[in-house]
């Protein structure tokens, strides 16, 4: 398939373009300059008036180049650009998907939300498709979701607007696996898509969650009254107020709810979680396996491993075993010693039980030959004696008895316990 | 002769050196080439525990920066799971297309072959178990004497297994006892007459490592690191020979070099093989196989063109773990890792099994979690207790009671199928009973489920595919070792062996390759 992206060099379209082609796609970018990660360019610019030809044999236009900072381009021109790009594309027989906003509206109180209205009229009359996403994040660090991220590394506080926006954030590889199911589906009529997370989240709850998972760090939230900063924006003045980002805020604050779980079902997406999202890596497989190894070595080594087996361990999975963390629980991995209930047990939990024992197994290894485990293993440096040890296989035969009886009543919850659910096996 | 070389030799394992010498010595022109696969890893220096106790790295050479020991985590013993080792066993089975699916076929295409990484067991075929053999045992006896002083052995003593082992002629004292085997040493000399009536007979171990400094090999320090690797070299390795052979300038070792078939061009037979340089054939006057019995024979049928199956033996094998509750919570000590006290034991008339104790402190205690059935957490705790305490043993039994055969596909490659024979599940639960009672005596717990009998073919002790025979047919050898239908081509490791009996039998494939090498050199020199 050969598809067009306008904006191509974007936050949203940089992701675009690497899933397209990670698809084996031939992608072609439209942008004003030549972009220099894709092969095929043809120039783009909202400005311009000529007529726009697409290359031969484009199957499929993603418009989402748009002004989103300054609005120095008036909405009639940024609308004319969609029109002749439209008509390039029906000329060429190309499908054709904009990339909206959940704050696109006739009367919007944004410049910007009316202009994606009005071309969202345009997309649908020509029988294109409209898609409408949340709060856009993770990925690199642009766009909104850059300036954010930005924001809570350098200021040791964040505003926590009362009454808080509510917000649906959508991951931006999320986002770009809608919109090239927009063209590899022969179902979808042509209409408006709504995508984000179904139940909105407060900006702050999303704020907080960008300094845990993304800083690290924590950050202060200070109460700010949304009425005061509408007031604020109406003193100073029209012009200001676009500079200073008050008119973002504001459709911000105005931001009505989507209804998105039918639209992401019709376009076969499942939303990752936004603590997933929001790491670096965009899923927080590495993160799942560091906290598996921290439990399984604590389990065997009874206490807490040093940070270089750790890593020893994660790196042995990765190379071993494909590198995907089993699906534990957070309660397993905050409380390693219940490990002992699936030790040895039937396999009648839903872990992939061979690949449990594997990993268990290799945890004994590992933590075996280190300084540390050969304290644990060998008593190196420990008393020993005849009572010593005597005690010490009592204790361990009194333990492992006593979980095997509390194995046998906990064991109609044993699964919603000790494994999360919600992961993909 | 096109290339100048009198002998060729394939293989420097202990059966390849073996046969080098008295030829080498009487100044052939002899070429020996192998696999030539190198260790990259040095052996710890400093003893098994301080290094436990300090080494930051230690698990690089514990389980190996590439994750070595987990890659292997299923192979049947601990020795395949030591980093060290790798180059010992890697590539084998490849190398020689060999494909076994009911046996863990194993073999080396390292310098030293798999001496690189043996138990060093020692013991002579006495003349009742050479009976069958195609030759008197007065011809086999002065290559005995000569290998096993080249060698270094140690343990001699006068004790029950004084004439079982038939060594202490030509050997050092035993290396010193730790305190569990010196126990149970102690507590057999009070019922020496007890144990007999269980059929156990017990004596120090014989093996071939140092007791004292030899030239550049130096007595065993007690260090615990037989697994790992001993940097003094206490234990022997063909490696040590291949040294010696490489002193003599009519010798011509060319590593690197696998052969892939055996040929007879015009009147005299040659090798066809690979190194990096590309395939080469080579000639000379006569052609020594001993390539490790599974790629001895897999050249041996091709040659001859032969589909087989062939049978091959292999000594079943089983291995416990053995309680002193006397010596529980006593600290761990360094301590020689291989045999330290040996058995045999007799299971039925004309039938026995051997084995040794070992002291297992030098092998990982993860070896042993995996076993038990606790969870892991509580079986780190209990062996940490108790292993301060145990020893492992292992038995043997004759390698008649393997049904273990090789056959050849069309594409040339060996298949190996392994098995036991029915007597073998009955005996073994007798030895479990035998040795169970006899160590109770000993005050000693053989511990319950502990006895385990291995896969065939994890003995390791693989022979008798090409037997020797007075009157030899297809798919075997004469008694000078020359393979039937395949003049001057002769067989120098365990596959010519006529029969595996249940001791050790390196030492007998070494004997016995020194006697075909002489027999060589006689036939020879009258040609000449």
């Amino acid at each position: 398939m050969k598809v067009l992206v306008t904006g191509a060099s974007g936050y949203i379209g940089n992701r675009l373009v690497l899933a397209a082609r990670s698809r084996g796609y031939e992608v072609i970018a439209a942008t004003r300059r030549p972009v220099s990660a894709v092969g095929d360019w043809i120039a783009f610019d909202l400005v311009a008036t000529g007529a726009i030809e697409l290359p031969a044999g484009t199957n499929a236009v993603f418009h989402l180049a748009a002004d989103t900072t300054s609005r120095l381009i008036d909405s009639e021109t940024e609308a004319a650009s969609a029109r002749r790009l439209i008509a390039a594309a029906r000329q060429a027989g190309a499908r054709f998907v904009f990339v909206s906003s959940q704050t696109a509206l006739e009367h919007a109180p944004s410049a910007y939300g009316r202009t994606k209205w009005r071309i969202e009229q345009l997309v649908l009359a020509a029988g294109g498709t409209v898609i409408r996403p949340g709060q856009v994040y993770g990925g690199d660090e642009r766009g909104l979701f850059g300036t954010l991220v930005r924001a809570m590394r350098a200021l040791p506080f964040f505003p926590a607007f009362l009454p808080a926006p509510q917000i649906q954030p959508i991951h931006v590889d999320d986002l770009a696996s809608a919109l090239l199911h927009c063209v590899e589906s022969d179902e979808l009529t042509s209409a408006v898509f709504c995508v984000g997370e179904p139940e909105p989240v407060s900006f702050t709850r999303f704020l907080r969650l960008i300094a845990a998972e993304r800083v690290g760090r924590f950050r202060l939230p200070i109460p700010v009254p949304v009425v005061l900063v509408r007031l604020l924006g109406l003193g100073i003045g029209r012009q200001l107020r676009a500079k200073l980002g008050f008119d973002r805020l504001g459709s911000l604050f105005d931001l009505r709810a989507m209804q998105t779980e039918a639209d992401l079902r019709r376009l076969g997406i499942t939303l990752r979680p936004m603590v997933s999202g929001l790491s670096r890596s965009g899923n927080d497989r590495r993160r799942m396996l560091i906290g598996e190894a921290r439990a399984f070595l604590r389990y065997v080594l009874k206490e807490r491993p040093t940070a270089i087996l750790i890593s020893r361990y994660v790196r042995c999975i990765e190379r071993e075993r494909g590198g995907q963390p089993l699906a534990l629980s957070s309660f397993a991995h905050c409380f390693p010693v219940t490990l002992a209930l699936l030790d040895r047990a039937r396999p009648n939990v839903n872990l992939a039980q061979a690949e449990f024992v594997w990993r268990l197994n290799a945890a004994v290894v590992l933590a075996e030959a280190t300084v540390q485990g050969a304290r644990r293993f060998l008593a190196i440096g420990e008393s020993s004696g005849l009572v010593t040890s005597i005690v010490q296989i009592a204790r361990a035969l009194t333990s492992e008895l006593g979980w095997r009886v509390v194995r046998i009543i906990a064991s109609p919850v044993l699964k919603s316990l000790m494994c999360d659910q919600g992961r993909p096996r | 002769m096109s290339n100048g070389f009198d002998v060729i030799i394939v293989g420097s394992g202990p059966g390849g050196v073996s046969s080098a010498f008295p030829l080498v010595q009487a100044g052939l022109q002899v070429l020996l080439v192998d696999g030539g696969r190198e260790m990259a890893l040095k052996s710890p220096v400093k003893t098994y525990l301080t290094s436990r106790g300090e080494d930051e790295t230690q698990w690089h050479w514990m389980v190996g920066r590439d994750y070595h020991a987990l890659h292997h985590v299923d192979a049947v013993s601990p020795k395949l799971r030591v980093p060290m080792l790798a180059p010992v066993f890697e590539g084998y089975s490849a190398a020689n297309q060999i494909h076994a699916s009911t046996f863990v076929a194993v073999g080396s295409l390292a310098q030293g072959g798999l001496s690189n990484a043996w138990g060093c067991g020692v013991a002579r075929l006495s003349s009742e178990e050479l009976r069958d053999y195609p030759f008197p045992a007065s011809e086999i006896e002065p290559s005995y004497e000569t290998v096993t002083r080249r060698m270094g052995v140690s343990g001699a003593v006068d004790d029950d297994l004084s004439d079982y082992f038939g060594l202490d002629g030509w050997t050092d004292p035993p290396i010193k006892m730790d305190t569990l085997h010196r126990r149970l040493w102690h507590a057999y000399g009070k019922n020496r007459s007890a144990l007999s009536a269980f059929g156990v007979r017990m004596g120090r171990s014989r093996v071939a490592a140092l007791e004292q400094d030899r030239g550049e090999r130096h007595a065993c320090d007690l260090s615990g690191n037989c697994l790992w690797g001993c940097h003094r070299r206490a234990l022997y390795s063909a490696t040590d020979d291949l040294e010696q052979l490489q002193r003599y300038p009519n010798f011509t070792y060319r590593s690197g070099f696998v052969v892939d078939r055996v040929v007879r061009s015009g009147e005299h037979p040659a090798v066809v093989g690979s190194d990096q340089s590309g395939t080469e054939a080579i000639k000379a006057r006569k052609v020594v196989l001993a390539a490790g019995t599974l790629a001895t024979t897999r050249l041996a049928l091709q040659a001859l063109q032969m589909a087989g199956p062939v049978a091959m033996q292999n000594c079943p094998t089983a291995a416990f773990l053995l309680w002193l509750p006397g010596a529980l919570g006593i600290r761990r000590e360094p301590a020689f890792g291989l045999g330290q006290l040996s058995f045999a034991l007799a299971l039925a008339p004309g039938v026995s099994g051997f084995g040794s104790l070992f002291n297992p402190t030098g092998i990982p205690l993860a070896e042993f979690v995996r076993y038990m059935p606790l969870g892991r957490r509580y079986a780190i705790d209990i062996l940490k207790a108790l292993m301060s305490s145990c020893v492992v043993g292992n038995v043997f039994l004759p390698g008649r009671y393997s049904t273990a055969t090789l056959s050849m596909t069309h594409a040339g490659v060996l298949q190996v199928a392994g098995g036991y024979h029915p007597d073998v599940a009955p005996f073994m639960s007798l030895a479990e009973r035998r040795l169970r009672s006899a160590f109770w005596k000993l005050g000693a717990v053989l511990l319950p489920k502990s006895f385990t009998i291995g896969h065939p073919g994890s003995d390791i002790h693989y022979a008798s595919s090409l037997p020797m025979r007075s009157q030899p047919g297809p798919g075997q050898t004469n008694a000078r070792g020359e393979l039937y239908g395949l003049a001057d081509v002769y067989v120098a490791d365990g596959a010519s062996l006529t029969s595996l009996s249940e001791k050790s039998h390196t030492l007998t494939i070494m004997a016995n390759a020194d006697r075909i090498g002489r027999g060589l050199l006689k036939d020879l020199s009258e040609s000449q």
